[in-house]
């Protein structure tokens, strides 16, 4: 009888009651507002799933030494986590990403390029801040990506430079990508005037085929030869672009841009959702990364506007571009460029600007890779 | 929507908070080993024991407690490490010295074993199987010598042993005045201006070469297509086309053209887009750039999709 009473005791010990933490709770509550919200609101279900249901996987309380957690070596978890930490999912998603975008629209004015650069500067901003906040440069570097408005790159970039700020890095870049509407919009009306809103840009020339090929090669030959440190994101992205281009891996593209990403996007959500463990709640330095992320959407958002407004001053007639464009040089792939339509035709319902914001948007794609491998090549 | 959003910020913001607190064991290494300690460092009990330096090679914190300590390879869990003690971890490059007392009551950080020359020290990880590292003390070592790990490098963190006549117990083994990348960058540039200014001319310098080209690929090209094409048409009422920013019939069609001469059997789908477009529908899909009309090329006699039937006839 004693024998059973001391293995039940056992067991016992073994269990997540025995072990549990009031901040396992906690943590375990969050995720379960994650997984309501996105499947209740269908608010970012392809994020919001995956990384809730992580944490709740990463907070679930264990004896230690069962080779089960997403820290202890050798675990099925820890196997997924070295994507994370390796930093390969990134560069695969940065795949995925080349293989369904459509650079048509800059290739066709290739012109807006420049406020994709100039929206960078809300990384640049970021670092300077952090810097005035006491962190180090390296940990600086890893928070100004997030005005990059890029998950994959902030993940990335964090993984190199400062592990342990990627997960409020990671999640802070999440949060105000799906946050750039409510963001950006105030910032935009407020630089702009009723006349440059109503702004009419030509509609695009028609890009040949040849012009598609040529992009991926050309645009990663020179970025990469210019910041090679950014070569694993660069590399990817415009592999991936070529593949959906070439027009003969027509199979490939749909993989990559199909069932590899969303693989990936899965394993990267779980991973990263169980890799925030709760007995760092509420630290200060996690809470500064969150207001810096915000200034540096704020900083890119209004640099953006304000270049093209800028610029303006020097083109003529049919040459103008409409200042709500700027926005759109956060990435944020195409969320922001949406926002520039939905705000363009909020004052004139005829004047479809998602095709001119698309070409700064995926320029701001390739800007923060740039400005990663920079950072990385300075710092890492 | 917006209520729900900032909703969700204030969760994020509170997600946010939450830090990765651990790097792999593996990112631990046995720094450095010394056997017979008679004018060295003291413990808390003013005595001087061997000890054992564990130093984290990541950039991330580590959480070693749950680990196992030995100089036994037939008991790889001759000392537990306290998962209970919060002390138990690591920062990013940092060290810290297990007293090798014999008398594990003394706190977390004393052994029970001492150690022994010609014995092997292995840092065990949590499943109390796998050997996270080891290192050889020679039969020979002197007293108050200490076997060393000393890093090579400090980006990559490879390690040469060596016996060294100075310990240093707790702290970096390595050359104390090599830095990262980040520390140099601290002292060069306190405020990061300069990496600041760099980096924004890189950016610009990259994107307008890469303006330029295909600016200068797309001029070349309008050259190569049709005068005809090139040259702006005008309508019935004196407006130029192409400059409204609408989607006219003509535009549709000519763009479904351009499509048909570039894609061949997806000249339906542009068509299809386009009438879509003309007629006011806007949105074709829930994901932009996707055509969701595939062709079918040449005949479909003998289209295997054609075979199959959901129900038999």
């Amino acid at each position: 009888m004693s024998t059973i009473i001391e293995n039940l005791r056992q067991f016992w010990y073994f269990t997540g009651f025995a072990n549990a933490t009031w901040q396992n709770f906690a943590m375990i509550f969050i995720g379960i507002v994650f997984i309501t919200i996105a499947i209740k609101k269908g608010w970012e279900p392809l994020l919001l799933v995956p990384i809730g249901f992580g944490m709740i996987i990463g907070n679930i309380p264990m004896f230690p030494g069962l080779n089960i957690g997403v820290y202890e070596d050798g675990s099925v978890l820890n196997t997924l986590y070295q994507g994370v930490k390796q930093g390969w999912y990134p560069p695969l998603i940065f795949l995925g990403i080349g293989a369904m975008t459509d650079f048509s629209a800059l290739i066709s004015q290739p012109r807006l390029l420049l406020i994709g650069a100039a929206a960078q500067t809300g990384i640049f901003g970021a670092y300077l801040l952090a810097l005035l906040l006491g962190f180090d440069p390296n940990q600086a570097g890893a928070i100004g990506i997030i005005g990059g408005a890029d998950g994959p790159t902030a993940i990335f970039l964090s993984s190199k430079l400062a592990p342990d700020l990627m997960g409020a890095i990671a999640v802070s870049a999440y949060s105000y990508m799906a946050l750039v509407p409510v963001i950006q919009r105030p910032i935009m009306l407020a630089l702009t005037t009723k006349k440059e809103r109503l702004i009419r840009m030509p509609v695009p020339r028609v890009v040949s085929q040849k012009e598609k090929i040529i992009f991926p090669v050309v645009g990663f030959l020179l970025t990469a030869f210019i910041v090679p440190s950014g070569l694993p994101l660069l590399g990817m992205l415009f592999f991936g672009n070529l593949l959906k281009e070439s027009g003969v891996t027509r199979r490939l593209a749909e993989t990559a841009r199909g069932p590899l990403i969303d693989v990936v996007t899965t394993l990267i959500g779980l991973t990263v959702g169980a890799s925030t463990q709760a007995d760092k709640f509420l630290t200060g330095n996690s809470l500064k990364i969150f207001l810096l992320g915000l200034l540096s959407f704020v900083i890119a958002t209004t640099v953006g506007v304000l270049f093209v407004k800028f610029w303006n001053l020097f083109l003529k007639g049919d040459r103008k571009i409409n200042p709500l464009i700027g926005n759109a040089g956060v990435s944020a792939v195409p969320d922001s460029a949406r926002v520039s339509e939905i705000v363009g035709r909020e004052f004139d319902p005829n004047n479809h600007l998602l095709m001119h914001a698309m070409g700064p948007n995926v320029a701001g794609v390739i800007g923060s890779a740039v400005a990663a491998g920079i950072l990385l090549g300075f710092l890492g | 929507m917006r209520n729900s959003r900032i909703f969700i910020l204030s969760i994020l913001s509170l997600l946010a908070s939450v830090t990765l607190g651990a790097q792999n064991l593996t990112d631990l290494l046995i720094g450095e080993v010394l056997v017979e300690n008679t004018c060295g460092m003291e413990d808390d009990f003013g005595q001087r024991n061997g000890w054992i330096e564990i130093f984290n090679t990541s950039s991330g914190t580590v959480k070693f407690g749950g680990c196992y300590l030995s100089d036994d390879k037939s008991d790889l869990k001759k000392y537990h490490i306290p998962t209970s003690d919060l002390a138990a971890k690591l920062g990013p490059r940092q060290s810290i010295v297990f007293h090798a007392s014999g008398n594990a009551s003394q706190g977390t950080f004393y052994t029970n074993f001492k150690l022994h020359r010609g014995s092997t020290v292995y840092l065990v990880s949590n499943d109390g199987r796998t050997v996270i590292d080891q290192v050889e003390i020679p039969a020979d070592l002197p007293a108050d010598c200490s076997v060393v790990r000393i890093p090579t490098g400090i980006k990559g963190m490879d390690f040469v042993t060596e016996i060294n006549q100075k310990p240093t117990p707790g702290s970096y083994n390595g050359d104390v005045d090599a830095k990262t990348k980040s520390q140099i960058m601290k002292e060069t540039d306190p405020h990061g201006w300069v990496l600041t200014l760099i980096a924004v001319m890189v950016v610009f310098t990259a994107l307008i070469i890469l303006a330029f080209i295909f600016g200068w690929i797309g001029n070349f090209n309008k050259r190569q297509a049709s005068p005809k094409e090139a040259k702006v048409k005008k309508t019935r009422k004196g407006k130029k086309e192409g400059q409204t920013g609408e989607m006219t019939p003509e535009i549709a069609a000519a763009i479904s053209m351009a499509l048909s001469q570039e894609f061949g059997g997806e000249v339906y789908a542009a068509i299809a887009l386009a009438l879509d477009d003309y007629l006011g529908g806007g949105v074709h899909d829930a994901e932009s750039f996707v055509i969701t009309i595939n062709p079918t090329p040449g005949s479909t006699w003998a289209d295997k999709a054609q075979n199959f039937r959901q129900l038999p006839r």
